[in-house]
């Protein structure tokens, strides 16, 4: 019972509200990764609230913002009093927004009690490798208390929650078998290839369950993969996240870190935190994996595995352990070309794994999704058969919830209809055959001349 | 024996001349006199059902007379014919030199810039910029707040961004006050709105305030005022324009603030002056929103569904006839400024255009009932490749409109808006920056654009100063004015350089047209980030030339004075003051709880139009009438969805 001084530096990073500016952050974030840091990124136009929120359940040392768009006194200061408001006066915040913020502004903002804010002279000074790394090492400076009460494990107690798996992560035993036996949480496990949307199902599955149950808590564990390089980790599942800033919904992000495997080593004690907390419905959304890991499989009640048209040939799917086991399979990205007829190869598969040759196609859980599309059917579909199969397998029953299932997919929804995604082509080739042509007729026309002038050269003699 | 060699000759010559085109040899044949028509003193041209009639020729001091357009002197058939194909005339297919025969007169293509703080000092600085001015080209920036759709609030990563680097536009009252005093619906009038995400609302606040503009001036002329006055709402919360009218400004547009004309006017009355608001109002909206996905991040819906808002958009001016209004600026300008050089500025906007085209094809729109509505916004920076940006622009479109979508005249006509790069521009030795523009101003002056923004000296390091906007503003008008050879409107036409460029440019653009239609076109690429990350490569490289000095820039990383050329940094920032913030969220709030009963039913309607797949655009010409930007945007996000980040 231990804590393991060797304590991973977490860092939150955005560009400020109604700021696109996201070019900046990009690169820093990159180089705090390469530092060895892991970088809970959460992309542009992100809100005081959303940023603090995240760092407090992500248990972060430090928040680093961008801000060019102005009114950075105000928005600084305010993360600053959030913060200490929430306890969490710890968290360190860094900043910077080129010439638009003032040195004068800067000097105000340090009284205040923001960590640094980086100008443009400090940019030349320490050069941007130099500015990340000093950032980091304040952000490493910070003593991380992981002292909690098992009792503080509520779902709306983030700070004690984040300090519960910040513990485990760190090595710390939590012998928690006793609060576990009568949990009645139900973990649904997410895996998949890397690109097939798995963020984005997540956040709609997410989006879908705070709507349709408005007395239920939710908890999200995501993993993703550490550099074994560097050690650092770009966590990066928050920025696709819609839904998840609500005072129901709590995230974790984890990174893999020693393993090579698509789960952190302590992502059963980070489930069993949120499972003494109380949360009703826990996804664990895996990092990308390849054809044979199933390892989810060993920590959630019900899987989801997700994949995309794009596997190749069916001989392909043979190889993919998931379609053994998982309880649904989603084939995301439905809009792709060929998507039909992955639909019919998935299930002749599943078909095939489970010898149940002659079942009806509509019976076997394979459903096409577009996760990038609003209120996507497929996703409804999946959603409703997800509770189904929580029911069934869990006795778990969360309700039906008000969504339209039954509604067919319009084929009318592309932007673009699929024979007309040549278009820049075909006007390239349009324009070409006109050049060509022009210099055709040109070239006749030179002829013509040259005959003409011939001609009458000849009747003059 | 020199007859049968010349009967010979002719047969082959009559053969040869059956391989020829019917359009080639009329142009061949027509030549002569096409040179002779540019030799005369005036020229006649059509602009819709209008002749116009212009004078050719200006006279220096010298006496010399300058044309407005020069013809090649070839002799060569060949020649004549391949310049007549692709280069030809200004006003000529396929548009190479510019889409109209000749330019405006009186009207410098010219835009005036503004926006600071609440709607009140907007409108101040548009009548001092504008004064004096015959055409009002009002080119209005919002405020982060209002481009990111949410209405102003205490809560303070809100509120420090009130009013700052633009105008806080959250209701239709700021809007009707943003624009007062200039009439909307004068053909002298243009204006054009730099927002993209919440497009549609900001459009809509703008065609009610044109609109009640037209009930205003009814209401004016019959001698309605008293009896209009009676039926307006007279308690506590009230709309107000904050302080005194500025010198120029009317009071146009101030009657029917905090209310609507349809309020007060008989329904027939209303749905003429209208109508009539409608076909008649000048201006552009930026509204590209895949340039936002690619380079600017200020997408707040799905990508989707402010596609599917953008074709609802054009579909009501086509309905409508709004025939003198864009429906999107379809802009490189921050391709540009997110680092992008010029050859991939241009095809990712051309591309982007097209992409508008399918997509608005595949709604059943006809092409020409909607290519006289788009235009298009390009930077200008130093690089070679900028002296020839419209050239390649107009003859793609052009080609491609007319031979692969079949399109009119009007439709293959590209006509664009040139902002000088702000990239281009240093925070040091700022004063050098007006070079800079000026050079850029002339690439687009001498490339036929059809207006221009010339960036102030000052812009890398704050919000420029009436002083320093004067400046750039004199920039055009000496090129314009006192620039000889400007007189002239095809200068580059027949330079080696030019045409060697333009073949070379137009050829890149294709190539990368392929790239991206094999990554599935544009949406496709943008899924998988193609454009964003291009771009981004761009600009670094931009950025290690510009550091290590292989990229000279004066002043920068070269000819430093005695002390270094030291970044300047401003000694105070134009910003929002409180009393302008609190006014806003004041009138924000009176404009809630007039309506309060209203909005609420209004925003269930349009949820309903949006699920329904109805014409949101339709239904959010009534819906602005009682709600704000921020209860729309919030509203919509239910039912078509916020945009997901990526990256």
């Amino acid at each position: 019972m231990s804590d393991t001084p060797i304590q991973k530096v977490r860092i939150v990073t955005a560009a400020a509200l109604f700021d696109g500016h996201d070019a900046a952050i990009n690169i820093m974030r990159r180089i705090m990764q390469q530092l060895g840091a892991e970088v809970i990124h959460l992309g542009h136009n992100r809100s005081a609230q959303e940023i603090v929120e995240c760092a407090i359940q992500e248990d972060a040392q430090a928040i680093a913002i961008t801000s060019y768009q102005g009114g950075h006194v105000e928005f600084f200061k305010y993360m600053h009093d959030m913060l200490k408001e929430r306890n969490c006066g710890h968290i360190k915040i860094f900043g910077g927004g080129g010439g638009t913020i003032l040195p004068t502004e800067i000097e105000e903002l340090h009284g205040y009690g923001i960590s640094r804010i980086y100008s443009p002279d400090d940019g030349r000074k320490l050069g941007l490798e130099g500015m990340i790394q000093d950032l980091i090492d304040q952000a490493a400076a910070v003593k991380m208390d992981t002292v909690f009460e098992v009792s503080d494990l509520k779902t709306n107690n983030w700070r004690a929650i984040a300090k519960a798996i910040s513990a485990a992560e760190n090595g710390r035993e939590l012998n928690f078998a006793s609060n576990l036996k009568d949990s009645k949480s139900v973990v649904l496990g997410i895996t998949g290839t890397g690109g097939a949307g798995k963020s984005s199902v997540t956040d709609e599955i997410v989006r879908r369950f705070l709507r349709g149950f408005k007395e239920k808590n939710i908890a999200v564990i995501s993993v993703d993969p550490s550099k074994k390089k560097s050690g650092g980790a770009l966590l990066g599942d928050r920025i696709r996240m819609n839904s998840i800033s609500n005072p129901r919904a709590y995230m974790r992000s984890l990174a893999t870190r020693e393993s090579d495997k698509a789960l952190s080593r302590y992502v059963q004690e980070a489930i069993d935190v949120c499972k003494v907390a109380g949360f009703d419905f826990i996804i664990l959304e895996s990092a990308g994996v390849g054809q044979s890991d199933a390892s989810i499989l060993d920590y959630c009640d019900v899987s989801l595995y997700l994949m995309t048209p794009e596997y190749g040939a069916p001989s392909q799917l043979e190889k993919i352990n998931m379609l053994d086991y998982a309880d649904a399979i989603a084939i995301n990205k439905f809009d792709k070309a060929g998507a039909l007829d992955s639909l019919a190869d998935v299930r002749k598969q599943y078909k095939r794994n489970h010898k149940i040759f002659m079942a009806k196609d509509e019976d076997v859980p394979v459903i096409g999704t577009i996760a990038s599309q609003f209120n996507d059917t497929g996703v409804n579909k999946l959603f409703a058969l997800l509770l189904n199969i929580i029911k069934t397998k869990t006795k778990v029953d969360f309700g039906t919830p008000a969504i339209n299932t039954n509604e067919e997919r319009t084929e009318s929804a592309d932007v673009i209809p699929p024979s007309r995604v040549r278009y820049l082509a075909e006007i390239a080739e349009t324009i070409e055959a006109y050049d060509k042509w022009s210099e055709d007729q040109s070239a006749i026309a030179t002829q013509l001349y040259q005959l003409d002038g011939v001609i009458k050269l000849m009747e003059k003699k | 024996m020199s007859n049968t060699t010349t009967e010979a000759l002719q047969k082959t010559y009559q053969e040869l001349q059956l391989q020829l085109h019917p359009e080639c040899r009329q142009i061949i044949e027509s030549w002569a006199s096409k040179k002779e028509e540019y030799k005369a003193e005036t020229f006649g041209f059509k602009v819709r059902d209008k002749v116009i009639q212009l004078p050719l020729k200006y006279t220096s001091l010298s006496g010399t007379k300058i044309s407005k357009v020069y013809l090649p002197r070839y002799k060569d058939w060949g020649d004549i014919l391949k310049w007549n194909l692709q280069e030809n005339v200004p006003g000529e297919f396929p548009y190479t030199a510019g889409v109209f025969p000749l330019k405006r007169e009186g009207e410098d293509p010219t835009r005036m810039f503004a926006g600071e703080g609440g709607p009140e000092r907007t409108n101040k600085r548009f009548h001092y910029v504008s004064l004096g001015q015959p055409a009002k080209r009002l080119s209005t920036a919002f405020d982060s707040v209002t481009l990111y759709g949410e209405d102003p609030d205490h809560r303070p990563d809100i509120y420090g961004k009130i009013g700052n680097s633009g105008v806080n536009i959250p209701t239709v009252d700021d809007a009707k006050k943003l624009y007062s005093g200039f009439d909307l619906c004068d053909p002298k009038t243009s204006v054009s709105m730099t927002i993209n995400g919440p497009a549609p609302m900001l459009l809509a606040f703008f065609m009610n305030v044109a609109i009640d503009q037209e009930c205003e001036k009814y209401i004016r002329a019959n001698g309605l005022v008293e009896e209009v006055k009676a039926k307006l709402d007279q308690s506590n919360n009230k709309a107000a324009y904050n302080g005194e009218l500025p010198e120029g400004n009317d009071g146009l547009g101030m009657l029917l603030l905090g209310s609507s004309g349809d309020k007060v006017l008989p329904a027939d009355v209303y749905e003429k002056l209208k109508a009539k608001a409608l076909s008649s109002v000048r201006g552009t909206v930026q509204a590209d929103i895949l340039k936002e996905d690619q380079a600017q991040n200020t997408c707040i819906f799905s990508t989707e569904f402010a596609l599917k808002m953008m074709g609802d958009v054009q579909e009501y001016f086509i309905d409508k006839n709004v025939q003198n209004f864009y429906s999107v600026s379809i802009s490189g300008y921050h391709i540009a400024e997110a680092g992008a050089n010029p050859i991939s500025q241009l095809a990712f906007t051309l591309s982007n255009g097209f992409t508008f085209v399918e997509y608005y094809l595949s709604r059943g729109m006809k092409v020409d009932d909607f290519a006289p509505n788009l235009s298009f916004f390009f930077s200008n920076g130093m690089d070679p490749e900028y002296s020839v940006i419209g050239r390649v622009a107009r003859r793609i479109w052009a080609k491609a409109m007319k031979h692969k979508y079949k399109a009119n005249e009007r439709s293959q006509k590209l006509k664009y808006h040139i902002q000088t790069s702000g990239r281009s521009l240093h925070a040091q030795e700022i004063d050098f920056n007006d070079i800079r523009t000026t050079l850029q101003a002339l690439y687009a002056i001498y490339d036929n654009c059809n207006s221009l923004h010339t960036n102030a000296y000052d812009e890398a390091i704050t919000t420029p100063t009436e002083e320093s906007v004067r400046r750039a503003m004199a920039i055009q008008l000496i090129i314009n004015r006192e620039l000889g050879t400007a007189k002239n409107e095809n200068p580059n036409q027949g330079a080696f350089l030019i045409e060697e460029l333009t073949d070379l440019v137009e050829e890149a653009v294709l190539t990368e047209f392929k790239r991206l239609t094999d990554r599935g076109g544009v949406l496709g690429a943008m899924e998988r980030m193609y454009q964003r990350n291009k771009i981004q490569e761009e600009s670094m490289y931009y950025e290690h030339q510009k550091h290590t000095g292989e990229y000279p820039i004066i002043g920068v990383n070269t000819f430093l004075s005695k002390n270094g050329s030291p970044t300047i940094i401003p000694s105070e920032v134009i910003r929002s003051t409180t009393e302008e913030k609190e006014f806003q969220i004041t009138m924000l709030n009176n404009f809630k709880q007039r309506n309060s009963v209203e909005a609420q039913e209004a925003l269930l309607k349009l949820q309903h139009v949006a699920t329904a797949n109805g014409n949101v655009f339709a239904a959010l010409m009534e819906t602005v009438k009682v709600c704000t930007l921020g209860q729309i945007t919030n509203a919509l996000y239910e039912v078509g969805g916020q945009y997901r980040r990526s990256m």
